[in-house]
């Protein structure tokens, strides 16, 4: 690492991304080898040492108080103080307001963290990282719940950062965010530096080959089935101000993607149709019956199901074994009086795990020593086993490697073909316009349009998906919006010489 | 610096042989101190050596094995029961003033109804309000711990204004004497109860291992919202699990009662730090999703015989309570230690990436 440079690490899942930065941060220890900052040897024990020394990590969950303000976050673990025990509230509120006016995050320092939202707990982060004056930020996956707005807020950030002369080591697994921010990369597989490349001299699929190792013909292999009759319609969901006047129709043997921004109401959506969720009102039709779905028990006996966007906390069963996951939702029918049968049991897993190439030491194998893409298969075979008649897969490849995704998208080709409804909640634009037969644009909690694959483009897409915001508090407030475009923008005003 | 290897693929590899060595280790671990515990004593404890000690031994175990194994059904779900206490001495109570047919202390009397009637009224209301209480906990989403200890509060309360105090003594009839009597195989005496235990414990392990419902109680305890969200009706379950809590412990209740030949509120003293305790000896997570029921029964067992190589080695009784703190606080130890939840150990398992 150089001083003001910003260094992208990618890599598969696995390929020790995070385990690098532990090490370097402090988290785990190395054992052999020597890390070297500044020109001095280091070994930190523990994460405080790393940053006393200058070195600061921003995870992906972040690690913030949501019940705290801003202040206290900053300063958590080293408060000013008088004497030994008194805080000096005005002094750190001062300071940080002048952190967070640096950031140009307008925002009160008395604010609770939990009451902003995750883009500016992320400058939060930074704050943080800036107070204690960090020579090398570490980011990891920093932009995988921020929309694409607080993306380039996050790029100008670390742009200024790299001008400061603060180092960023940044790990993502979003190849268009490298070639937009890093100077110099270096790609990681199974635990091996593989190469480090100025950014400039790399494209997506020299990239992609040097994670993989191996060539990717396509990133998104999708195949158009033929669009089969309606499955599922909704008509006129309601739930208080996230879901309103909801309607649309699913069909067989298509993909529907779900596009919109971080908050617009898409996993809200999809979880009220799968009952997760108390709705208002709606109404479900099932091949144009009408079905109601009270709870998460109702719609899979209708032969919905969902694959969560937090596979981890809302999928898998950790310390239970790959067989009792999959099973999990059909026990009832492997059950005979009171005793399930055991060897169909083991016949129904093995015939998933062969079928989705679950790669497992076997059955009795716990979900919690498979890898994420592995275990996401292992839900997906769980859903299958309910022989489903719509699936819902939300955000089904944040945070899986390259390789699986590719195997992720092959088995929704195969799930269209076999006439399996398919709606697919993604942030990741690419992956909707790769994989949807048609695209549902949501915004403020409502349906926006609808686009087919021919006409669907990211511009297309962002402008039905921000438009709204406006839109949303036209309805409300009129006079208000009328008035704000008549106002000079930020960027006008950046323009006037400033004293 | 040396190879940062892949958490997935060491998973993959080393899962196997991995899982296999800690699950031998957490299910032979308690096994083992028995076993040393129980050689010990031999050693150091003349009358220990005699059968009839080992009888009364499995006695002694029979009534908090049963409560203990309700406790381990709740748990594993993640949840605690901390009425079982409170029940025992209720059913008791309740089944002894119904057989004696007043709520009078007095002498040993039977003037009310027939005891296998008066068992069954203790029974089904030990279900009755443990299933009260898991509608408390599941439909209002109440703290388990608190419904529970406020249950436990409740039921000894009642217990009291019904006796005032005093304990209910009873004549036993033909059932009651039945299950509370001895069986004799060859010169071993093997008590009822004892029997009654082991029964209680092969149906728990039949319901955990081989039914829905109890595959269903791991999931819940692992992940409840995946659960929920897998189509499992979680609530049920749940409510479910505290009503067979209930009626366990309310059998513990009854065993008690039987013995003493008598109700009162002091019969199920301590049981509830006992049951837990064994459950955790046993190798059930307090958060959950993992256990089961072998290890709840060598679990009492440890916890019986230290309590029973106290009176043999001449410890005083006053130092018990200490003896059973101790053995709660390093069984609670146990359990982080066994989920390599302490970091500074190093013992954590590595997060599948």
């Amino acid at each position: 690492m150089r001083p003001g440079e910003v260094h992208a690490l990618v890599g598969e899942n696995g390929a020790g991304k995070s385990t690098l930065m532990k090490i370097v941060s402090g988290v785990y220890q190395a054992d052999a080898g020597e890390i070297s900052f500044k020109g001095q040897p280091v070994a930190f024990r523990n994460p405080r040492q790393a940053q006393d020394a200058g070195i600061v990590t921003i995870y992906q969950e972040l690690n913030l108080v949501p019940y705290q303000s801003i202040t206290e976050n900053i300063f958590l673990g080293s408060e000013l103080t008088r004497g030994r025990v008194a805080l000096r509230w005005s002094d750190m509120h001062q300071q940080a307001r002048e952190l967070l006016a640096k950031l140009h995050l307008n925002v009160d320092p008395r604010t609770l963290v939990g009451e902003l939202g995750v883009g500016k707990q992320q400058m939060v982060e930074v704050a943080k990282a800036i107070y204690h004056k960090a020579d090398l930020i570490i980011m990891d996956e920093p932009t995988s719940s921020l929309s694409i707005r607080e993306i380039n807020d996050l790029f100008d950030i670390v742009r200024e950062l790299k001008e400061q002369g603060v180092s960023v080591t940044y790990i993502s697994h979003h190849l268009e965010e490298v070639f937009q921010i890093s100077d110099r990369t270096t790609v990681l597989r199974d635990g091996q530096l593989i190469k480090t490349l100025p950014t400039p001299q790399l494209n997506v699929d020299s990239l992609i080959r040097l994670m993989v190792g191996r060539d990717l013909s396509e990133q998104f292999p999708k195949e158009v089935a033929p669009r089969g009759k309606e499955v599922l319609r909704v008509e006129d969901l309601n739930r208080g101000m996230t879901l309103r006047d909801i309607n649309f129709s699913a069909y067989a043997g298509e993909v529907l993607g779900v596009a919109g921004l971080v908050g617009a109401g898409r996993t809200e959506l999809v979880r009220a149709i799968f009952g997760a969720d108390r709705i208002d009102s709606g109404r479900f039709y099932l091949d144009g019956e009408q079905i109601t779905i009270k709870s998460s028990r109702d719609a899979v006996h209708h032969g919905i199901g969902l694959l969560t966007e937090d596979r981890k906390r809302q999928g898998l069963f950790l310390q239970m074994n790959v067989r009792e996951n999959i099973t999990m939702s059909v026990l009832e029918r492997l059950t005979r009086g009171m005793v399930t049968n055991r060897k169909r049991e083991a016949t129904l897993s093995q015939e998933y795990i062969d079928s989705l190439a679950i790669k497992t030491s076997g059955q009795d194998q716990l979900a919690i020593n498979l890898s994420g893409g592995t275990q996401q298969k292992v839900v997906l075979s769980k859903w299958l086993a309910t022989e489903p008649r719509v699936l819902i897969f939300d955000e089904p490849t944040r945070g899986i490697d390259v390789g699986a995704k590719v195997e992720i998208y092959r088995m929704m080709n195969d799930l269209a073909r076999q006439g399996v409804a398919i709606i697919m909640v993604s942030s990741e634009l690419p992956e909707i316009l790769g994989m949807s037969d048609r695209v549902m644009v949501v915004a403020g909690g409502r349906i926006r349009g609808f686009l087919d694959r021919a006409e669907a483009s990211e511009e297309r897409i962002m402008e039905l998906a921000t438009a709204t915001d406006r839109q949303t508090i036209a309805e409300v407030l009129p006079d208000l919006v009328e008035e704000r475009s008549s106002r000079p923008t930020a960027e006008q005003f950046n323009d006037k010489p400033s004293n | 610096m040396t190879n940062p290897a892949t958490d997935s693929t060491q998973a993959a590899q080393g899962g196997g042989a991995g899982n296999f060595a800690r699950r031998f280790v957490s299910n032979t671990g308690p096994l083992l101190i028995l076993v040393v515990l129980w050689i010990l004593l031999m050693i150091l404890s003349e009358p220990f050596r005699n059968p009839t000690t080992w009888g009364l031994l499995a006695l002694e175990v029979a009534a908090i094995g049963v409560v203990s194994a309700g406790q381990t059904f709740v748990i594993l779900t993640a949840g605690i029961d901390l009425s079982v206490e409170a029940m025992v001495s209720f059913a008791g109570v309740l089944a002894a003033i119904l057989i004696a047919g007043t709520s009078i202390a007095g002498g040993q009397i039977a003037n009310g109804l027939p005891s296998i009637i008066a068992i069954g009224v203790a029974l089904a209301a030990g279900a009755g309000i443990g299933m009260f209480q898991g509608m408390l906990i599941t439909l209002f989403r109440m703290n388990p711990l608190i419904v529970t200890l406020g249950f436990r509060s409740i039921l000894l309360g009642v217990a009291l204004v019904w006796t005032r105090g005093a304990g209910i003594n009873i004549l036993k009839d033909g059932p009651l004497s039945a299950i509370t009597g001895v069986i004799r195989v060859g010169t071993f005496p093997i008590p009822v109860p004892f029997l009654i235990a082991i029964v209680v414990y092969f149906a728990s392990w039949f319901v955990l291992k081989h039914t829905k419902f109890g595959r269903y109680t791991y999931a819940i305890g692992g992940n409840e919202t995946a659960a929920r969200l897998s189509g499992i009706r979680v609530d049920l379950v749940k409510a479910t699990i505290y009503a067979i809590s209930g009626f366990l412990a309310a059998l513990g209740g009854i065993m008690v009662m039987g013995r003493l030949q008598s109700g009162a509120y002091q019969n199920g003293t301590n049981m509830t730090l006992a049951s837990v305790a064994a459950v955790v000896i046993g190798g059930t997570s307090l958060s959950g999703g993992i256990g089961g029921i072998w290890g709840t029964l060598i679990g009492v067992a440890i916890i019986r015989i230290v309590e029973a190589g106290l009176v043999y080695l001449d410890v005083p009784s006053t130092a018990k309570e200490i003896v059973i703190g101790v053995i709660i606080v390093l069984a609670v130890l146990l359990d982080v230690i066994r989920r390599g939840e302490i970091p500074w150990l190093h013992l954590r398992r590595k997060p599948a990436a």
